[in-house]
């Protein structure tokens, strides 16, 4: 118990720190606007004014991307990796292990504490301004908004241990250029954060399933145009949890080897 | 003759950088193999798109890769010249750009012959294998001039987006700001123009057109190349590309050169 009053004590001091830097949260807001247009476009010209393609409504699709662009905002909030990484190529991060806490889990915290801050004080009120002034759907029922919040939780968390996971990478690897290139694109991708899975070639479709970074995006953002409903919501939402024990079990390893790696180099 | 005085120094200068480069080839290797894997990301990304789709706002998935790498042969010459442009904040804030000042050449000159990015042989090696293979797919009916025209629109391309990281730096004089200038506006606004403009709303356009004249680094020219029409532009408009550059990159020099003049070192 007085380790979580540990880390919870980041998340406080995170959400301080966001409010002296509110340029970064202003700026951040609006380059994720332009994507939100630049995306609302896209689909509005796919759809081409049809009323409906594969199943599903316009109105439901322009909803799938701006939720999609909202939970894109409050991934993009937290601690930028290549900081972290910079602190492992100057030998700073050696400070950090000295400390008696685990760096993942202050890094987490610490997140918790700056997407709060964007989420109240920046995305929040653009979206609901964007929901209030668009014609989009919006979950009828109390639990749908229950569930997608979980789902969204569920993704921040499987996003946060991959991408954690992945940036550790830079202990072993000097140079992670061309597999750092190719990891982004697959998150981007493969997550349906731009394209939901039901639009994907089938052969596509089928390795998306099986993939942990459906659960970031796609399944919150179906949850929330009911495009996943009744009893499978509770099945996604137990994909996503099985899938956050396992990114969260590999990000543990991978910790533990590099962290090992940094003694073995002295730092 | 300054100018020829000044291209010879400006081989110089960069081969010096180029050396350096090359002494870490991993990390060069790498890094163009990183540049190549994120464009073909969205090259496929288009395609999964439409896949069900077909069409985008009436352009193909051919047509839209040709536009993409338009896009992206202008930036790999920018990133060489200007790339560099975007993080003056930092020479200003360190006071390291004194030393740009005390040289007896031109300071723009000076500032731009300093990097000389060697990884965008990426986004060469990238564009040029799409112009090959949408080649062989569609039928652009490729003349002399429009050969001629392509190289002059790249041009055109160059000095738009080369000028953009210009009045980016040059905020810079003013502000002490201007890398993040480039992340939160010109990196999304260089992702809108990715895709056809036509699907934009008719402001959006505009603005593109007439005030940040991103539309004439590959929407317009791409338009004249592929004789596809241009909703709201006539269609000869693409022509004016390499003039809409000229005076675009001539108003940001004439801007950063201003803002040059009113710069006082932070003493540091």
């Amino acid at each position: 118990m007085h380790q979580y009053r540990m880390y919870w004590a980041f998340t406080r001091k995170a959400f301080l720190r966001s409010a002296v830097y509110r340029f970064d949260v202003w700026s951040r807001l609006g380059s994720n606007l332009i994507f939100l247009l630049m995306w609302g476009s896209i689909w509005t010209a796919l759809y081409a004014g049809r009323e409906e393609a594969g199943g599903v409504s316009f109105e439901a699709m322009l909803t799938y991307i701006v939720v999609s662009q909202f939970l894109s905002g409050i991934n993009g909030a937290g601690t930028p990796l290549w900081e972290i990484q910079e602190k492992v190529r100057t030998g700073d991060i050696a400070i950090e292990l000295m400390r008696p806490f685990n760096v993942p889990l202050r890094y987490l915290f610490a997140d918790f504490g700056s997407v709060a801050f964007y989420i109240i004080t920046a995305l929040l009120p653009l979206y609901i301004v964007l929901f209030i002034f668009m014609d989009l759907t919006v979950p009828a029922s109390w639990l749908t908004w229950v569930y997608f919040i979980a789902a969204a939780f569920n993704g921040f968390l499987i996003r946060y241990c991959i991408e954690m996971a992945f940036g550790l990478l830079s202990f072993f690897l000097v140079e992670t250029g061309g597999i750092e290139d190719i990891f982004y694109f697959a998150m981007s991708l493969l997550s349906g954060s731009v394209i939901p899975l039901w639009f994907f070639p089938d052969w596509l479709e089928k390795i998306a399933v099986y993939l942990p970074f459906q659960g970031i995006y796609y399944i919150p953002n179906a949850i929330f145009i009911g495009e996943i409903f009744g009893g499978e919501i509770l099945f996604s939402i137990g994909i996503q949890l099985f899938w956050v024990i396992a990114c969260f079990f590999l990000l543990r390893f991978v910790w533990n080897r590099a962290s090992h790696k940094v003694i073995v180099q002295g730092g | 003759m300054p100018i020829l005085k000044y291209v010879d120094l400006y081989f110089k200068l960069v081969s010096a950088g180029i050396r350096a480069q090359f002494q870490y080839r991993f990390a060069f290797f790498m890094r163009i193999i990183g540049l190549i894997t994120a464009y073909s990301g969205t090259a496929i990304t288009m395609w999964v798109m439409l896949y069900r789709f077909q069409e985008l706002g009436s352009w193909s998935f051919f047509e839209m890769l040709f536009l993409f790498a338009i896009a992206i042969l202008s930036w790999g010459f920018c990133i060489i010249l200007f790339f560099h442009f975007r993080s003056l904040d930092t020479y200003i804030i360190n006071g390291t750009f004194d030393r740009f000042l005390v040289r007896p050449i031109n300071p723009f000159f000076h500032f731009m012959a300093m990097r000389f990015d060697v990884a965008s042989f990426g986004q060469f090696i990238f564009s040029i294998l799409i112009f090959i293979w949408v080649s062989f797919e569609i039928n652009i009916g490729w003349t002399f001039g429009k050969v001629l025209f392509l190289f002059a629109s790249i041009i055109g391309g160059i000095l738009i987006q080369g000028g953009l990281l210009v009045l980016i730096s040059a905020l810079a004089f003013w502000t002490t700001k201007s890398e993040q200038f480039y992340w939160v506006a010109m990196y999304p606004a260089r992702n809108l123009t990715n895709y056809p403009l036509v699907i934009y709303p008719k402001i959006v356009q505009w603005f593109t057109a007439f005030v940040v004249p991103f539309g004439f680094v590959n929407y317009f020219p791409a338009a004249v190349i592929l004789e596809k029409e241009t909703p709201f532009f006539p269609a000869y408009i693409g022509y004016f590309s390499p003039l809409v550059g000229l005076v675009f990159f001539m108003i940001a020099y004439w801007i950063w050169m201003l803002g040059l003049s009113r710069y006082k070192s932070t003493g540091s």
